[in-house]
C-alpha cells in the first residue's frame, strides 16, 4: 500500500508510522509517498533522526552504532538525510536521544538543508526576474499564452481542437514561471517551520 | 580571567573524552561512559553520535582506524587532554571550596572557617 502524507514535525511523523504498524502496516520504503506492506500488528518504536552524510565510511559507522545499541536501521541513504530507526532489543534506551539539546538537534540540521536548497535557487529566479521573465501583468491577459497563427479566427469544432491542444502548454507558459518562485517559498516555509521548532526544543530541560 | 572557553565541560563530554583515554569504537564509547559514571550518565546512540561529531570538530578526539569494516575507532587528542585537566581542576576547586566552607554531610565545620 502506499500513502502519501507531508510531516514537517518527526514527533508527529514516528507516531503516525507506529500508528500503521499497530494497523498491522510494516513500513519498507519512502520515495514521494509512504511504501507500506501487510504485516503482522506489531507494537513498534519507530525513531527518527536528520542526518545526511558526504562519506560512506562516516554513515556505516553511524549505523553500526545504532545496530550496537538495539535500533535497526530501517529506511534511509546516506545523502537522503531522513533516517528511520527501530527498536529490536528490549534493553537499551528507549529513544535514540538522552538529551534535549540533541533532540532538537535534528530540526537545526532539517533548517539548514531547507535554507541551503532555496538560496541555490535564488540566484536563478533573481535572473529570470531582471530579465523580464516574470510579468504579472500577463496573467490578466491569458489569450497571449496561446501562439497558433489564427487561433481566435478559427471557430467550432476546430477551435476547440486547437484550443484544447494548446492549453496544457499555454497553461506552462503562463504559470511555469511562476513554479520556481512558488518553491523556493515553499522551501523557507519549511526551513522557519524546523528552525522555530529548534528553538522551541532546544534547551527545554536544561539550567544553563 | 582567561578561562578556556570550552568550559566547563558538560557531564557526557566529560565522561567520553575520559573513556577515549583509551581508543574505542562507538558502543564502547557508550558502555564505558555509563561504567565511569556509575550508571547514572546513559546516553542515546544519536546523541552519542553527535557529540563525538562535535568533538571531532573540536579536534579534542580523533579517528584511528576501525574495527571491522564499518566501526570506527576514536581516540583523545593532545587538546582533548589539555581541556580535561583545564575542568579537572575548575571542579576540584568547587569541591576542595565546598569541603571549605559547607559540609554536605551536615556536620559543623565552623571552626574551619
Amino acid at each position: 500500500m502506499r500513502k502519501f502524507k507531508c510531516f514537517l514535525n518527526f514527533d508527529q511523523e514516528e507516531k503516525w508510522l507506529n500508528h500503521m504498524a499497530r494497523q498491522g502496516w510494516e513500513f519498507v520504503g519512502k520515495s514521494i509517498c509512504y511504501h507500506f506492506q501487510k504485516a503482522e500488528p506489531e507494537d513498534t518504536r519507530i525513531k527518527m533522526d536528520y542526518r545526511p552524510f558526504t562519506r560512506k565510511a562516516d554513515f556505516e559507522d553511524y549505523r553500526a552504532l545504532f545496530e550496537d545499541s538495539g535500533w535497526k536501521h530501517i529506511q534511509g541513504s546516506k545523502s537522503s538525510g531522513y533516517q528511520y530507526f527501530r527498536k529490536v532489543s528490549g534493553q537499551g534506551s528507549e529513544d535514540i536521544f538522552s538529551d534535549a539539546d540533541s533532540k532538537a538537534g535534528r530540526y537545526k540540521r532539517l533548517s539548514k538543508m531547507w535554507l541551503s536548497i532555496s538560496v541555490t535557487y535564488f540566484p536563478i529566479c533573481v535572473v529570470l526576474g531582471t530579465t523580464g521573465t516574470f510579468k504579472p501583468a500577463a496573467l490578466l491577459n491569458p489569450e497571449a499564452f496561446y501562439l497558433t497563427p489564427g487561433l481566435w479566427e478559427k471557430t467550432g469544432s476546430s477551435f476547440w481542437r486547437a484550443f484544447l491542444f494548446e492549453t496544457p502548454f499555454a497553461l506552462f507558459r503562463g504559470l511555469g514561471i511562476y513554479l520556481l518562485p512558488t518553491v523556493i517559498i515553499l522551501y523557507l516555509f519549511f526551513f522557519f517551520k524546523a528552525n522555530r521548532q529548534y528553538k522551541k526544543m532546544q534547551g527545554g530541560n536544561l539550567i544553563r | 580571567m582567561g578561562r578556556d572557553k570550552h568550559l566547563p565541560l558538560t557531564e557526557t563530554v566529560y565522561y567520553i573524552l575520559l573513556a577515549l583515554h583509551e581508543p574505542a569504537h562507538g558502543y564502547l564509547i557508550l558502555q564505558k561512559v555509563e561504567e565511569l559514571s556509575g550508571g547514572q550518565v546513559r546516553m542515546a546512540a544519536g546523541t552519542l553520535y553527535g557529540a563525538i561529531e562535535n568533538l571531532i570538530k573540536l579536534r579534542f578526539i580523533e579517528p584511528v582506524g576501525s574495527v571491522g569494516s564499518r566501526r570506527k575507532v576514536y581516540v583523545i587528542t593532545e587538546a582533548g587532554r589539555t581541556v580535561l585537566s583545564l575542568d579537572f581542576e575548575r571542579m576540584s576547586h568547587m569541591i576542595e571550596t565546598t569541603r571549605r566552607i559547607w559540609n554536605p554531610d551536615g556536620r559543623e565545620r565552623n571552626a574551619e572557617i
